[in-house]
């Protein structure tokens, strides 16, 4: 049989039942828009995130005191030993593919000016914090450069802070009241945002040594090592463990994190989450295969008479399957592609109307649906077409089977 | 099958040879002989009417000699083969390029046209769209329907429908026509017509078996045969 013939012969049943096949082909093309939807959105999110680490800074290995293992659970025994100064010292001199570190502590307390007071984010730091982090001023000056064990009482405040607590005042030079400490505004930092989690707009930054004693802390929250260029980050990554683990009794009781590293951990974790959404999508989309099947066991068994009549006119066994198939497969097809192209019209709106989030259709997930409409089509038709081509002509034409 | 398989090819007049055919079906814990150690020749040409009360094997003769149905055991030579032991797709050729079947309720496909139902077995057969489509033509202009070739079944009379039906089971030119109380389902008029359009395709040398129950259109045909628990017995 040729395959037009083919063609025409499934169009025209698929025609007559309108209903059924439009009913068919909504279920299959909502599946696929589902698929499609979800995963684009899936890759947004990854998108999304891949482009806030970038912000990290890609030749940053970053100290974190205590042993944090990849399950997210501390490490079994030992104690972990604070995250000195010193230790900042130690790396920027004895590790020759680190450029520079900068110490950071982290603490919050509440911050007052003329009558206003709120609670607020204090990340001490040195001189070169703001060239680690890319940070930028809009006035005044950054911490002073000096022995990071002294300290002044200045600080530099975010511009969320300066605009909430100032209202318009200039703040260079007033002086504010931090967790009962006393401190001169001599910097305001540029808008910046949230970058690995934490606000710049939002804090306050002062020297490390003050803020270790405000919150009376003997441990750094974070040591920010700079490699000399993005390819010895590995090499820098090395020199910065052994360098540590000697000031430590030989005790690996920190841990390295890099933007490479996180962009693979929470690459990881997205694609888990894409997947598991593409996974509910194609289940809608199994389900409509099954209405496949069903639709196709409801032909087989309205039209018997008429297989009862191709084979006495002399079907083949093999042409009545493909006859039947080919309906199937139709269905669909047919189904998927109208669902793919709802699905560019959905992702084109849902981009229009969330522009922050990238999303963009994914050529290989359409490809992937388009293949997993037609597996289904044929393996979800293949069982009523072979009852159809089995079935008994003499009986069938009788209208037994 | 414990027939023997003859190895002599029968002689060039003989369209249909029945050897000790025997159908035998299992209906529960029984046996139903619907043939019964039948032995039949039918020469070309010939036009046989097969008659006998319901249940007494007519059906299942007709199937047999279509080809919709295997003997139990004994043999069917047609045209000098014996086909009572090939395979499937062997026996739907032969029905393709050999039989042609018409029936009581026409079974002709509702959705599609007169000229596309007339298509239908050349479609299956793989012949060119052109090419079929002027078979179409020749087909149903022979049974004086030229007038007809879009229109649906339900659209035609009865008469029109059978004389669609015969277009459909003549166009691949078979040597056999097969044909089901083809009668059954029409008023006389009707009946009458389908009777003499039979007669007309059997003058030109097809060979025509047709079963029915009534014994005006019974005697129309040179050879009556009657049939009861599935056997011959009259002749």
């Amino acid at each position: 049989m040729r395959r037009r013939d083919l063609i025409e012969l499934a169009y025209e049943t698929l025609r007559l039942h309108r209903l059924r096949t439009g009913l068919t082909l909504a279920a299959i093309a909502i599946g696929v828009t589902a698929v499609l939807l979800l995963s684009a959105l899936g890759d947004a999110a990854k998108a999304y995130v891949v482009r806030e680490f970038a912000g990290v800074g890609s030749n940053l290995v970053i100290v974190v005191p205590g042993r944090i293992e990849t399950s997210g659970m501390p490490a079994q025994g030992g104690t972990t030993r604070d995250l000195t100064l010193e230790d900042t010292e130690a790396l920027e001199r004895r590790a020759p593919a680190v450029r520079r570190a900068a110490p950071m502590s982290m603490g919050t307390g509440p911050i007052e000016y003329g009558g206003r007071s709120r609670d607020i984010r204090v990340l001490g730091s040195t001189s070169i914090f703001i060239e680690v982090r890319k940070l930028a001023l809009t006035s005044g000056r950054f911490l002073p450069a000096g022995d990071p064990r002294q300290g002044d009482r200045v600080v530099v405040i975010g511009q969320k802070v300066a605009r909430e607590l100032f209202q318009g005042e200039n703040p260079l030079g007033k002086l504010v009241r931090i967790a009962q400490w006393r401190f001169r505004v001599i910097g305001v930092l540029a808008p910046k945002g949230i970058s690995i989690g934490i606000d710049y707009d939002d804090l306050v930054i002062v020297p490390v040594a003050v803020g270790l004693k405000m919150f009376d802390q003997t441990s750094l929250f974070r040591i920010l090592s700079e490699a000399v260029s993005p390819a010895v980050v590995p090499a820098a990554q090395d020199q910065v463990k052994a360098i540590l683990k000697e000031r430590h009794d030989d005790d690996e009781d920190f841990t390295l994190i890099t933007q490479n590293a996180m962009l693979k951990t929470f690459g990881a974790v997205i694609d888990a989450l894409t997947a598991g959404l593409a996974g509910i999508a194609a289940i809608s989309l199994a389900v409509a295969g099954i209405g496949i099947m069903n639709v196709m066991l409801v032909s087989v068994s309205e039209r018997s008479n008429e297989v009862g009549l191709l084979k006495a006119l002399g079907a083949r066994r093999r042409q009545i399957l493909e006859v039947f198939l080919a309906e199937a497969l139709m269905l669909s097809s047919g189904g998927a592609l109208i669902g793919i192209i709802v699905g560019l019209i959905a992702i084109a709106v849902a981009a229009g109307i969330w522009t922050f989030i990238p999303l963009r259709p994914s050529y290989g997930w359409m490809a992937l649906v388009m293949v997993l409409a037609i597996v289904f089509g044929v393996t979800f038709g293949l069982m009523p077409a072979r009852r159809a081509a089995s079935l008994n002509a003499a009986d069938a034409l009788r209208g037994r089977h | 099958m414990s027939a023997p398989e003859p190895t002599v090819r029968t002689a060039d007049g003989d369209v249909i040879r029945l050897e000790h055919v025997s159908r035998v079906y299992q209906v529960g814990e029984s046996e139903v002989r619907a043939l019964d150690d039948v032995s039949l020749t039918i020469t070309r040409g010939e036009l046989t009417a097969l008659m006998g009360p319901s249940g007494s094997g007519k059906s299942t003769m007709l199937n047999v000699l279509g080809c919709l149905d295997t003997p139990t055991s004994g043999a069917y030579i047609l045209e000098g083969e014996a086909v009572q032991s090939l395979s499937e797709d062997r026996l739907a050729e032969v029905r393709q390029k050999r039989i042609g079947f018409i029936f009581q309720s026409y079974h002709l496909v509702g959705r599609m046209t007169a000229a596309r139902n007339v298509e239908l077995p050349l479609i299956f057969a793989g012949v060119e769209p052109r090419v079929r489509r002027e078979k179409v033509r020749v087909a149903l202009e022979s049974v004086g329907l030229a007038h007809r070739i879009q229109h649906r079944p339900d659209q035609l009379s009865g008469g029109e429908r059978q004389r669609v039906a015969i277009a459909r089971a003549m166009v691949m030119e078979p040597s056999i026509l097969l044909a089901d109380e083809p009668t059954g389902n029409l008023d006389a008029r009707s009946g009458e017509e389908i009777v003499a359009l039979l007669e007309r395709l059997n003058r030109g040398g097809l060979t025509i078996v047709l079963v029915t129950h009534d014994p005006r259109v019974a005697s129309h045909a040179r050879r009556v045969l009657r049939m009861r628990d599935g056997q011959i017995v009259e002749e």
